[in-house]
């Protein structure tokens, strides 16, 4: 027990390591006025949870099914817009360019598969949850705990970066360790989940992208108002900020204006910053592809995301809160370059030091002279994004544990107190265990949630995707498929733990670069599909009342 | 086995009702759309991009023959020292490749020193070092002086105006102990380091200009944002209308 405690202090050392640089003076101690701001927004979650909790299981499972299709829009906005959008994809973009777009890209166009191939059959089918979806429509009680601990596996996958986030932030805001600020971080959240359910987390979703979009508007609007750059519509006005990093910004044209630390808004010319694939990222064509392909399939394959269909009351409201939903999230997402343009910018004097990439949006609100009790807002709206995020994938992987596992699999003759029971514990057990994976600190929140997304592109998407549209989709070939998909991912996964633990595996270098933890779909999702329909074509038709149910419930 | 002969089946790219002709094509055009906005652009950005030098790099290719074989005069040493400057002023660059910068541009320094004042100037620049690893605040004063009059002494030795960037990065990469010698490692390296930070993978769609943006980021970060808004809207609103026309019900 000592080693491992040993081993997590270890690994929070650069976290508390000191030296002269402006990193270590943006972090600094106790911020008053943040945390106050923080705490206020936490207690108003907590109270909106307790005013709109769950009565009953159809209310913490679907909210009742009463939501509106904006409400809704907002909530899958909110839902969505996790630590990954608010913190992770400014770090990415600030760490490697244009790489970094690949997300962008990736995390928006996969909801124009999810509409026009999924979001009404799914509402039609009329279940609660991914794998009671997989169960009906397979007729496999087994294929639905699989789906049931595959929804619970991506749940995990993707808090680990969220509550790698909260941490983040809790640790600015409080002058805190990192391992502590996860630790409290995570309680929080899990209590406001539990108190709360899905009814609550629907209300004060609502409420979360208000106060995210606020959050990280507002900031941006100073920091172009301050360096001159048109600030009516920032996410216009920092094309002129990416075009000033590329060409560079002699000392003569920085017009005085400087960080706050005194350096001049300055920077020698930096092409990489916006070019293609720069061979100074690292990266490449082919990850900037497969990262946005994998992203793009796996957002259609996100229980937590198919979940947020389940509470409106029509298909074809869970058409238009798909619309609602990613316009809802595209304002973020056309912002969030801007502060990596600023911060690339603001802290390219080699004195601000090397500055942790998740927490750059803050740093760049700090640096640009921004009102600290607006950074402090800003860091709030950040622990909302992943707060938001949390407690719905914690409810979806509660509701995997407790209705697909507990209820349909293990006692079928549970009573409804007993089934909400599951669920809660169900909730803690995930908590505990994404605290501890988040403790480990593997890697930058965005490539942490793009495990998530590959898993569920390999996995539960092509189990959707056939299921929907090919009547002939059956059991065999949904397991033929569920076995490659596990496998690729099982593969890539295994080789990227085993680098991080400086374990080199045969063909480390190949593999790590084709099934890249962060983009294994690309190769594992096609293979799955082909898959599933060679072993359905090869083997017994489906039974006819699901190909009934099919067309007159789905497709009718 | 073919499961497809009966009248309960249902396959995307064999509809058999109105409505599921229609929803096919439309998807079918959609998906089309998608698929050629987001990867037809990255893949027309591969096939035009072409390795741009950046002004550094010229400049580096050019002296660097005779600055390793020690054969390099002071405009040569020069401009060597401004182009290790300007991969300096990077952000990205990793501790080793910093290393490697470090003792090429400390060397360069020592070099455009006359003899008799290397020591004294491998002096400053140890003082300097050491009042840096000792401040707990960037801010300090003393440790500000230092800096301003280590960065007005050099900058010129180097051709550097006051009002060049890489004037102000100067005096926080110099290292006394890295200036003695152009190290083996650094000739081995240090071209390599140069290439990757100094050419870039340019066309006329990343050096054309669009509301201030660089065309290919502006579409990417951008417009193709707005497009995925547009086909989820557009795609509802058709649906809506098929289902009215065809008066299905939800």
């Amino acid at each position: 027990m000592k080693k491992i405690y040993f081993s997590l202090l270890l690994l929070t050392i650069p976290f508390t390591s000191f030296a002269a640089t402006g990193a270590t003076q943006l972090e600094g101690s106790f911020k008053v006025g943040p945390a106050v701001i923080l705490i206020t927004i936490l207690v108003l979650f907590v109270l909106v949870g307790i005013l709109f909790r769950a009565k009953d299981t159809t209310d913490f499972y679907a909210a009742g099914r009463g939501i509106s299709k904006v409400g809704s829009g907002m909530a899958i906005a909110s839902n969505w817009m996790s630590a990954a959008s608010f913190l992770g994809m400014a770090a990415l973009m600030y760490g490697s360019g244009y790489h970094g777009l690949a997300y962008v890209v990736g995390w928006t166009g996969g909801y124009v598969l999810l509409l026009i191939l999924m979001a009404g059959q799914i509402r039609k089918y009329g279940k609660y949850t991914a794998a009671d979806f997989i169960g009906d429509r397979y007729y496999s009680q087994t294929l639905r705990a699989v789906g049931a601990i595959i929804a619970i596996l991506i749940s995990i996958s993707y808090c680990v970066g969220q509550f790698g986030g909260i941490g983040l932030m809790f640790k600015w805001v409080m002058g805190i360790d990192y391992a502590w600020a996860v630790i409290i971080g995570g309680a929080v959240v899990l209590a406001y989940t539990l108190i709360s359910g899905m009814l609550g987390v629907t209300k004060n979703m609502q409420i979360q992208y208000v106060i995210i979009i606020v959050s990280f508007l507002i900031p941006l609007f100073i920091l172009t108002f301050k360096f001159d750059y048109f600030w009516l519509l920032p996410q216009v006005g920092y094309g002129s900020v990416v075009s000033d990093a590329v060409a560079g910004i002699p000392l003569a044209e920085s017009q005085q204006l400087v960080n706050s630390f005194g350096h001049d808004f300055a920077i020698v010319p930096t092409p990489e910053y916006a070019m293609p694939w720069d061979p100074a990222t690292g990266k490449t064509f082919y990850q900037w592809i497969a990262i946005a392909f994998s992203l793009m399939i796996g957002t259609a394959g996100l229980p937590h995301v198919i979940q947020r269909f389940y509470v409106v009351p029509k298909a074809r409201d869970a058409r238009w809160s798909v619309v609602w939903g990613l316009f809802f999230i595209c304002v973020l997402y056309w912002s969030a370059p801007a502060y990596a343009a600023f911060g690339k910018i603001l802290s390219a004097h080699p004195e601000v030091g090397t500055l942790a990439k998740d927490a750059i949006v803050v740093y760049t609100a700090q640096l640009g002279n921004v009102h600290p009790l607006i950074v402090g807002f800003l860091a709030a709206g950040g622990v909302s994004a992943a707060f938001s995020t949390v407690s719905g994938l914690l409810v979806a992987g509660s509701s995997a544990f407790a209705h697909d596992l507990y209820v349909k699999v293990i006692n079928p003759n549970a009573k409804p107190k007993n089934q909400l029971l599951a669920a809660r514990l169900g909730t803690i057990l995930m908590a505990m265990i994404v605290t501890v994976i988040a403790l480990a600190n593997l890697a930058l929140i965005g490539q942490l949630v793009a495990v998530a997304f590959s898993l569920a592109g390999c996995t539960i998407f092509p189990l959707f995707l056939l299921g929907i549209w090919w009547s002939d989709s059956n059991k065999p070939g949904a397991i033929a498929g569920l076995v490659v998909g596990g496998i690729i991912s099982a593969i890539s996964l295994s080789y990227f733990v085993a680098g991080k633990y400086g374990v080199t595996l045969p063909m480390h270098d190949f593999v790590d670069y084709w099934l890249g933890a962060w983009y294994f779909a690309i190769i594992g999702a096609p293979l799955a599909i082909i898959a599933h329909i060679v072993v359905s074509k090869m083997t017994k038709q489906t039974p006819l009342e699901i190909r009934k149910f099919l067309i007159e419930k789905v497709h009718s | 086995m073919d499961n497809s002969n009966d009248e309960y089946h249902i396959s995307f790219f064999k509809p058999t009702t109105p409505q599921a002709v229609a929803n096919r094509n439309m998807v079918v055009w959609f998906v089309l759309i998608w698929f050629v906005a987001i990867f037809g652009f990255q893949i027309l950005l591969r096939i035009l991009e072409k390795p741009t030098p950046e002004p550094s790099f010229i400049s580096f290719e050019k002296v660097w023959e005779s600055v390793k074989s020690g054969s390099a005069g002071e405009t040569e040493l020069q401009e060597f020292g401004r182009a290790t400057l300007s991969v300096l002023g990077k952000i990205m660059i990793t501790p080793e490749e910093r290393t490697t910068l470090d003792n090429a541009l400390s060397w360069t320094v020592s070099q455009l020193t006359i003899d008799p004042l290397r020591a004294e100037l491998a002096e400053k620049i140890r003082d300097f070092e050491s009042i840096k690893a000792s401040i707990t605040d960037i801010s300090d004063p003393g440790y500000i002086a230092k800096k301003v009059d280590l960065s007005s002494e050099l900058s010129p030795k180097l051709g550097l105006s006051q009002n060049d960037v890489r004037s102000k990065i100067l005096p926080l990469e110099l290292s006394a102990d890295l200036g003695v010698s152009l190290t083996e490692e650094t000739k081995n390296t240090l071209p390599a380091i140069m290439k990757k930070y100094l050419v870039h993978n340019q066309s006329v769609l990343t050096d054309f200009k669009f509301l201030g943006f660089p065309f290919h980021y502006f579409y990417t970060a951008i417009f193709l944002l707005i497009l995925f808004v547009g086909i989820c809207w557009l795609y509802c609103v058709k649906t809506d209308s098929l289902n009215k026309r065809l008066n299905i019900v939800d």
